[in-house]
């Protein structure tokens, strides 16, 4: 009976197929602030910021990548901007709002760097901040984020290295306006603007890293199994998430959904998955969610624009897993590409599709001297493929030898 | 049957839009009563003219609180919902009595050549803008592109012919200073007006 009403039929399958195959796969650049202008295309450049292998011998550089894959020098370097010092340890960039800027965030000297990429393909660097202790109190800048008109960044620890550190908030251009202090050691700040919130995530303060690893003293550090909760409007932390034992947590990622309460973050101390959760009464609830196994030891954590997975780095374990998020509250390892020497940073392109990785962590802790770029494919069912025909060998001239840590698209 | 394939497909699009555990709702949390409005930077100086061809320098605003937005008229994207959010913000100021006499609205074109005075004019009739307290200003390109540059806003013509440019809004106090900058994806009436009256408290303001 039911075939002889051919439009609800129609209207049947039209609303099954329209659930099974999306009319257009969701596009969305990730692990970025949502104030910065979206890229919206296929990225034909790549921002790469590195230091010299041997740290202090060369300065700290951003590395202008081919990556346009219709350009005869596809992966190719194109150009290295130096900063004119050296020793800086170059880590994090993040682009200001309107992507004309990118700051770079130096570890050891606490230096911030500003290039103008108004022209996408020639970066300059337009400005250095080089008392940045004395200017904010704080040091180790981490991660530069976002916000309209202005950058945040991350900052570990007290002005000396040591103690509890807080946000520094600059104008676009480099102008000081404020420090936030913080209870942790901040690594990253990730901010979901329609409910006016801030998680910041922790590490350890600055003159940890800078010693060898074999030196490390967690009781140094500040609550480091702690995430903060912040009312971005107010600049106020409003809540603690406490583990309660997993350590280290890096970095975090709310959902992208409008009206995605949730997100996630890893401990790199607990091998582990983390999730935070708004609860309708506007408190976060916190909760262990995977085991990336032992001895994996996170270092990077990017996402799909469409929500359903989450990629994990193991810079121990040597492998890049996929985690099939789609049900949130029971989140499952879903595929990994094995053997690939102590990845860190990722960076998922808008539409989901590749997901660089570079293998340099900090020099303290780096355990293997064969540093590159590679690129892992990932397919329309969500599986990964390490791709043979993209390599960018950092261990030897001429891109190297250089440590590659974090990593921009336009 | 009708009731069945209904429910199907009420089922199916609410699985495809709602995941699994996800509460939907907008949040009351949104806003916030007690903002912080450090001092950024001081607003620059520009000398424009309102749809009249009045010159209407920053300045003479100077004891009121400024909210200043760059826009387009033919903006596809957030410039029409952020003149409709000033709209609701005029309403709120003016049930406040603070319209035009402690805070006030200026609405700057980034594209002067498409956005004469007479479009202008249409263009804050269609948002409801009352002139006593919400104007539209404009000037030669010549003479707009160093007030953009001074807001480091900037224009950008798309290979679709569409004209990119930073989306912000300055909230600027009664001395003359950006006391916050908005995005205007994410922007908030409700928290402006909050914003704008914690600065109209402020000693010296109004």
């Amino acid at each position: 009976m039911e075939f002889r009403k051919p439009l609800s039929l129609k209207l049947a399958l039209a609303c099954a197929l329209a659930v099974a195959f999306p009319a257009s796969q969701i596009e969305a650049e990730t692990c970025i602030s949502p104030y910065v202008k979206a890229l919206k295309s296929p990225e034909k450049v790549m921002y790469l910021w590195a230091l010299p292998a041997t740290p202090g011998e060369a300065p700290d550089f951003l590395a202008v990548i081919d990556v346009n894959l219709a350009s005869p020098t596809y992966g190719k370097i194109l150009k290295k901007v130096e900063v004119g010092s050296a020793g800086n340890e170059a880590h994090h960039i993040g682009y200001t709002d309107d992507r004309t800027k990118i700051w770079a965030a130096s570890l050891n000297t606490s230096r911030l760097f500003i290039f103008d990429v108004s022209d996408p393909m020639n970066p300059v660097l337009s400005k250095t901040i080089d008392n940045v202790a004395q200017l904010t109190g704080l040091s180790g800048p981490h991660t530069p984020y976002a916000i309209p008109g202005r950058i945040l960044v991350s900052m570990a620890s007290g002005p000396n290295g040591t103690g509890p550190g807080g946000i520094a908030e600059f104008t676009n251009d480099g102008k000081f306006i404020k420090s936030h202090p913080a209870t942790n050691n901040p690594y990253e700040t990730v901010v979901k603007p329609e409910f006016n919130r801030m998680i910041t995530s922790t590490w350890f303060p600055q003159e940890t890293w800078m010693k060898p690893l074999s030196e490390w003293d967690p009781k140094t550090w500040s609550h480091p199994n702690t995430l903060l909760v912040w009312d971005l409007k107010e600049r106020k932390i409003i809540q603690t998430l406490d583990s309660g034992g997993d350590a280290v947590m890096l970095a975090a990622r709310w959902m992208l959904k409008p009206g995605a309460k949730y997100g996630y973050n890893i401990s790199s101390g607990g091998n582990s998955i983390w999730m935070f959760k708004m609860e309708d009464d506007g408190t976060f609830s916190y909760k262990k969610a995977g085991d990336t196994g032992p001895g994996c030891s996170p270092a990077d954590l990017r996402q799909s624009p469409d929500d359903k997975y989450l990629y994990v780095s193991c810079f121990v374990g040597s492998e890049i897993q996929a985690w099939d998020i789609s049900d949130p509250e029971h989140i499952r390892l879903f595929d990994t590409i094995q053997g690939v020497v102590q990845p860190n940073m990722m960076h998922v392109t808008y539409d989901g599709r590749r997901l660089y990785f570079t293998n340099s962590a900090i020099s303290s802790i780096d355990y293997s001297s064969r540093y590159s770029m590679q690129l892992v494919q990932i397919g329309p069912d969500g599986r990964m493929k390490l791709d043979p025909n993209f390599k960018i060998d950092f261990a030897r001239a001429p891109e190297g030898p250089a440590r590659p840590h974090d990593m921009l698209l336009n | 049957m009708r009731p069945v394939l209904l429910r199907l497909c009420l089922m199916c699009a609410l699985c495809a839009a709602v995941p699994a555990g996800v509460a939907q709702s907008p949040s009351e949390h949104a806003v916030s009563a007690n903002p912080s409005l450090a001092v950024i930077a001081r607003a620059p100086e520009f000398v424009l003219q309102d749809t009249t061809g009045k010159p209407v320098r920053l300045s003479d605003y100077r004891g009121r609180v400024v909210l200043l937005a760059f826009v387009f008229t033919t903006c596809p994207g957030v410039c029409p919902l952020i003149s409709k959010q000033m709209a609701a913000l005029q309403d709120g100021l003016k049930r406040d009595g603070l319209f035009g006499r402690k805070a006030n609205m200026l609405s700057v074109t980034v594209d002067p050549e498409t956005d004469t005075a007479p479009v202008l004019t249409a263009y804050a009739k269609t948002y409801g803008a009352d002139p006593a307290g919400w104007r539209f200003l404009r000037e030669t390109q010549e003479k707009t592109k160093p007030v953009l540059k001074a807001y480091d806003e900037w224009t950008k013509l798309l290979p679709k012919g569409e004209l990119d440019h930073p989306a912000r809004v300055y909230l600027i106090d009664h001395n003359g200073n950006i006391r916050e900058i908005y995005s205007l994806a994410f922007f908030n009436e409700r928290q402006a007006l909050i914003d704008m009256k914690k600065l109209i408290a402020e000693p010296g303001a109004g």
